[in-house]
């Protein structure tokens, strides 16, 4: 799985977010909670989308720095490695 | 200063509840009239959001230990455990509370919050993994951050998820600490603790499990869901607070572990804050002591339990899970909630009032809170006053 993949593999997680008013156009600099304003419950539904997905587990305290869709995306890179 | 997000985040929560004109988390009781009545705002109200599960903070007994203990060792320590605050009184409340549970020892720290500080820190370090339930109460949140260890969240009372996030561990899984609640505090359900103890056993993990709501309220000897589920045995550690069933202030933890002994030493909450004053150790002795007997007052929690939870069913609310000390009525909307629970003090009943993000599901709650104290007719009161609510089905 290259970087861009997981991006665009986020991205469609974030769609999947129920009652969300989303802007037409998410990239990985888009931020979680500034752009796409996720308050800290959507966050979380989103690391459960994010953990069911890739078949991995998020540590919460590794979410605190991570502000936009590509550092998301780099998390789960690191985290998918470590399984492999 | 620079301006503080955290901070303009709570003020701006503060002037929502202003300009709806309610605040329930500002609220005082004027006065304490008995274990379920205050004087709030000048009217005698119900206190409905107490977890007095058991009404002992009025207990004649507990009183007089309190009050010999306040004049025999005065009003308090001055001091941690660790430096000049540890008196005989503390070790023996240790040694009684691990009597009660069956363990080999107990640690009291100063508050429960305190004591899943305590413990969860002690037990996991950086490099760590602890997994913890995704509703848990934030004393655990905040213990998995004081300790720095990698903190994992499951599916909330879903033993196959915590499974599934243990396997993928691997060989870490069995260094792994496990955190879960007896019942849990916003919605009043159990954990189903058989099966969590099985998974851990499975992967030779730790499990902690949190009893703040069931102690002194479930199983035949009141040690909680752990006693009436037959699994205390093969719980590592057992966490409690003196704050609910026992009428006091304080919390603890009981283990059989060889580490016992050391841990207190490696609890930076436990090491570096006042102990427990001897008026408190001395009624929170004597209201353990009631509690293990005290069989009629947990059968009128059942009693008090059930008759609310039929009577708020009955008029059609939602409620969070099947009769228990807890009963929370799911109240939708935040604002809605408010003024809901507003409604309910002019009424004269006190109850609590959670949103999120403290409460699970993105949906606010009316949380009542049975005590044994409780008549029936309050209980009855309380059900009416649910009723008057214009927003009620019945």
């Amino acid at each position: 799985m290259t970087h861009q993949n997981i991006v665009a593999q986020v991205i469609e997680l974030i769609t999947q977010l129920p009652d969300m008013r989303l802007p037409a156009h998410i990239t990985e600099k888009t931020g979680l909670t500034g752009d796409l304003a996720l308050d800290s419950l959507k966050v979380m539904d989103l690391v459960v989308l994010v953990e069911d997905h890739f078949d991995i587990s998020v540590p919460v305290n590794e979410l605190a720095d991570i502000k936009t869709v590509g550092e998301l995306a780099t998390l789960i890179e690191k985290i998918v490695g470590k399984h492999a | 200063m620079k301006e503080n997000a955290r901070l303009l985040a709570v003020q701006a929560v503060r002037q929502e509840l202003a300009t709806l004109g309610i605040d329930p988390f500002g609220i005082q009781i004027d006065e304490i009239l008995s274990p379920t009545e205050g004087l709030i705002q000048g009217r005698k109200t119900i206190l409905a959001g107490t977890n007095n599960y058991l009404g002992l903070t009025f207990d004649p007994d507990c009183i007089a230990a309190a009050r010999e203990a306040l004049e025999g060792a005065g009003t308090g320590t001055t001091g941690s455990r660790m430096a000049n605050g540890s008196y005989a009184a503390h070790r023996e409340l240790e040694l009684e509370l691990a009597r009660f549970y069956e363990k080999r020892d107990a640690i009291v720290f100063s508050t429960g919050y305190q004591a899943n500080l305590g413990m969860i820190s002690a037990l996991a370090g950086p490099g760590d993994t602890v997994l913890i339930d995704a509703d848990s109460h934030a004393s655990i949140y905040d213990g998995c951050n004081l300790s720095g260890a990698n903190t994992i969240r499951f599916r909330h009372n879903d033993p196959e998820d915590l499974a599934k996030r243990m396997r993928r561990l691997g060989d870490e899984a069995a260094n792994a600490v496990v955190v879960i609640e007896g019942v849990y505090s916003m919605l009043g359900d159990r954990a189903p603790l058989r099966e969590f103890v099985d998974v851990k056993t499975q992967f030779g993990a730790t499990l902690l499990v949190d009893e703040a709501h069931s102690m002194g309220v479930l199983g035949q000897k009141g040690q909680g869901l752990c006693e009436e589920t037959g699994t205390l045995a093969e719980i590592d550690y057992v966490v409690g607070t003196f704050s609910k069933s026992l009428g006091n202030t304080g919390g603890f933890c009981v283990g059989d572990a060889d580490e016992m002994e050391v841990l207190r030493y490696a609890s930076r909450p436990y090491v570096f804050t006042a102990s427990l004053p001897p008026a408190t150790i001395a009624a929170t002795r004597m209201a353990l002591r009631k509690l293990a007997a005290a069989d009629v007052l947990r059968q009128r929690i059942r009693d008090n339990s059930a008759r609310l939870h039929a009577g708020l069913s009955g008029l059609g609310f939602r409620l969070g899970a099947p009769a228990n000390a807890v009963v929370a009525v799911l109240a939708g909307d935040k604002v809605e909630a408010l003024r809901f629970w507003h409604h309910l003090l002019k009424q004269g009943v006190y109850v609590n009032v959670m949103v999120p993000p403290a409460t699970p599901g993105n949906e606010s709650l009316l949380r009542c809170s049975v005590s044994a104290a409780h008549t029936p007719e309050q209980i009855d009161a309380i059900c009416a006053a649910f009723a008057s609510w214009p927003g009620a089905k019945a």
